[in-house]
């Protein structure tokens, strides 16, 4: 079972240094990103130290960059995968492996990620100097609300990809998933500035583990029991996700066309 | 090695409207349209054996292999390869077949093809040693030193083809299904992939399911065919058989001194002389030549008397 997951890891890093110029343009579009939510924050506090939410100016760009930084490693490229794949009928060499579909996914897409965050080390010092980032008091929740809001965001991808088996057509799903995802996850404003229902909307959606939890850990302003109630949670998404794709799966098996002769 | 009985498979598909509000209509539409694309096939195979799948676009033939790899379920009807259901025992049938689409590949495009063959190592748990070996022995029988490091999308048809039989041959399974597997190949290439089904077929003793529209493949691997048409069994036998069974007459031609060509039939029986006799009597001719039946004269004989 490790060997076949390795060998798709290994490929999904392949893949991700194959398209290095992709990545260092999206580096670029990283580090001005943070650039100009530093410089539009920075001007919406106007030398005040504190917002209504008790987050320093100071403590509101670390998160910024953090949640950016964050977002932009962990966003999923298997739907993308999984949508080619199918509508050329690829996908047919997937499904007849000894593997299950879903776990080569899902490792293929850990070993894309693990190629982003070896070509993304280089930008890191950057966007921590204009994110001006000090280390956490808390690394082991940070770490923690991370490695299990990364693990959500896979497997929220991972829907995405069997959801391709009935519409044959997923590349509006996973654009409006990435912008209500990034969205949600709080990469352009904290959550807590989110207004009346669409906070309580924000707060209810799985998204916020991608961005906001981990960065907000990071920054200070989750601590304590909040950490654990975050992991609680994140490990109750988790399951409900397994349970749900589980379900989908075995449907979507059953409805498999292989498109073209 | 491969038993199929009453195969059948329906495909199901929301009605399509046409017009301007069409595509709506079409996702709202409680109606749906049924093709059998397969409708009751039976046929056996035995270890060893190649067999030609044969039929007109759209016979049902992918199909069927599609059934027989298990990713599709049939409608009705049993399969069993080695013993085994396939779409119930995926993953046992998945190591014991090997699969070849000439208008799909498994290989990773962006890749130097020795990545896809690495991952194909990994996915079937191939031995580090027997896949050294295997890999070999492919390299040997299709070439594949020149372009090994290259990435997959850089790589002639020929080559990735090459690539692909060696993708699918790479973990040892005794069974082969090939999905049309020189198309669109040069006569070289085409030479050389008929070379190596053999070769593995004789060495392997791996059983083959050759689906193709080249009839050159069939006359140079096969000793069997099933011919399908409209997801039914046509015939099913030998290829001389085949011939003696079906084959139309055969025909003189000539060519007439204004540059015109005309075709005789020669009956059964008939004298061929006295025809050319009666024909040079009666035309300035120029040339004249006697035309054999050829497996695709009888193919598409049989194609016209099913009602194609």
């Amino acid at each position: 079972m490790i060997r076949p997951l390795a060998g798709m890891a290994r490929v999904g890093l392949r893949f991700q240094l194959a398209y290095r110029s992709d990545v260092i343009m999206s580096v670029v579009a990283l580090v001005a990103q943070v650039f100009l939510l530093r410089m539009i924050w920075t001007a919406l506090y106007g030398g005040r130290e504190h917002d209504p939410q008790g987050l320093t100016l100071e403590a509101l760009l670390a998160y910024l960059s953090l949640a950016n930084l964050q977002a932009f490693a962990t966003t999923p490229i298997i739907p993308r995968i999984a949508h080619f794949r199918i509508r050329t009928g690829m996908v047919f060499f997937d499904l007849s492996r000894p593997t299950g579909y879903l776990p080569q996914m899902a490792a293929f897409q850990a070993g894309h990620t693990a190629g982003g965050l070896l070509m993304l080390a280089p930008a890191v010092p950057v966007v921590l100097l204009v994110g001006t980032i000090t280390p956490t008091e808390h690394p082991i929740g940070y770490a923690a609300t991370l490695a299990l809001g990364y693990v959500i965001s896979v497997m929220m991808s991972l829907l995405i990809c069997v959801i391709g088996f009935w519409t044959l057509e997923t590349a509006a799903i996973s654009m409006l998933y990435r912008l209500v995802s990034h969205f949600f996850a709080g990469t352009m404003v904290p959550l807590s500035f989110f207004p009346g229902a669409l906070g309580v909307l924000a707060d209810a959606l799985p998204f916020k583990y991608m961005g906001y939890v981990p960065a907000a850990v990071y920054v200070g302003h989750l601590s304590g029991g909040q950490i654990g109630q975050a992991v609680a949670v994140e490990v109750g998404w988790i399951a409900a996700l397994a349970a749900l794709l589980w379900a989908m799966w075995r449907r979507a098996h059953r409805r498999v066309v292989i498109q073209g002769g | 090695m491969i038993r199929v009985e009453s195969l059948t498979k329906v495909f199901r598909r929301p009605h399509a409207f046409s017009g301007p509000l069409g595509p709506l209509r079409t996702l709202l539409t409680r109606r749906y349209d049924e093709r059998t694309a397969v409708d009751g096939v039976s046929f056996e195979i035995s270890a060893g054996e190649i067999v030609g799948y044969l039929g007109p676009n759209g016979a049902g033939k992918s199909t069927t292999v599609k059934m027989l790899t298990g990713i599709l379920t049939p409608t009705s009807g049993l399969i069993e390869v080695d013993g085994r259901v396939p779409w119930r025992d995926r993953e046992a049938n998945a190591r014991a077949v090997g699969v070849v689409f000439g208008q799909r590949s498994q290989l990773w495009w962006d890749l130097p093809l020795i990545d896809s063959l690495r991952l194909v190592g990994d996915l079937y748990d191939v031995p580090a040693a027997r896949f050294t070996g295997s890999l070999r022995r492919m390299r040997d029988l299709l070439w594949l030193d020149d372009f090994l490091n290259t990435p997959v999308r850089q790589l002639s048809l020929g080559q990735r083809m090459r690539g692909d039989l060696a993708a699918a041959m790479l973990y040892d399974p005794p069974i082969l299904y090939l999905d049309e597997p020189t198309v669109g190949l040069d006569v070289m290439a085409k030479q050389a992939v008929r070379e190596f089904i053999a070769e593995t077929n004789r060495l392997g003793r791996t059983t083959v399911v050759l689906t193709t529209h080249d009839l050159a493949d069939v006359e140079a691997l096969c000793e069997r065919i099933i011919l399908i048409d409209k997801g039914r069994v046509l015939y099913d036998g030998g290829i001389d058989d085949l011939v003696t069974a079906y084959a139309p007459p055969r025909r003189l031609v000539v060519e007439l001194a204004d540059d015109e060509t005309r075709t005789f039939e020669i009956a059964a029986g008939q004298s061929i002389p006295e025809l050319i006799a009666q024909v040079t009597a009666e035309h300035p001719i120029r040339d004249l030549s006697i035309r054999e039946p050829d497996l695709e004269s009888v193919i598409t004989r049989i194609y016209a008397e099913s009602g194609r």
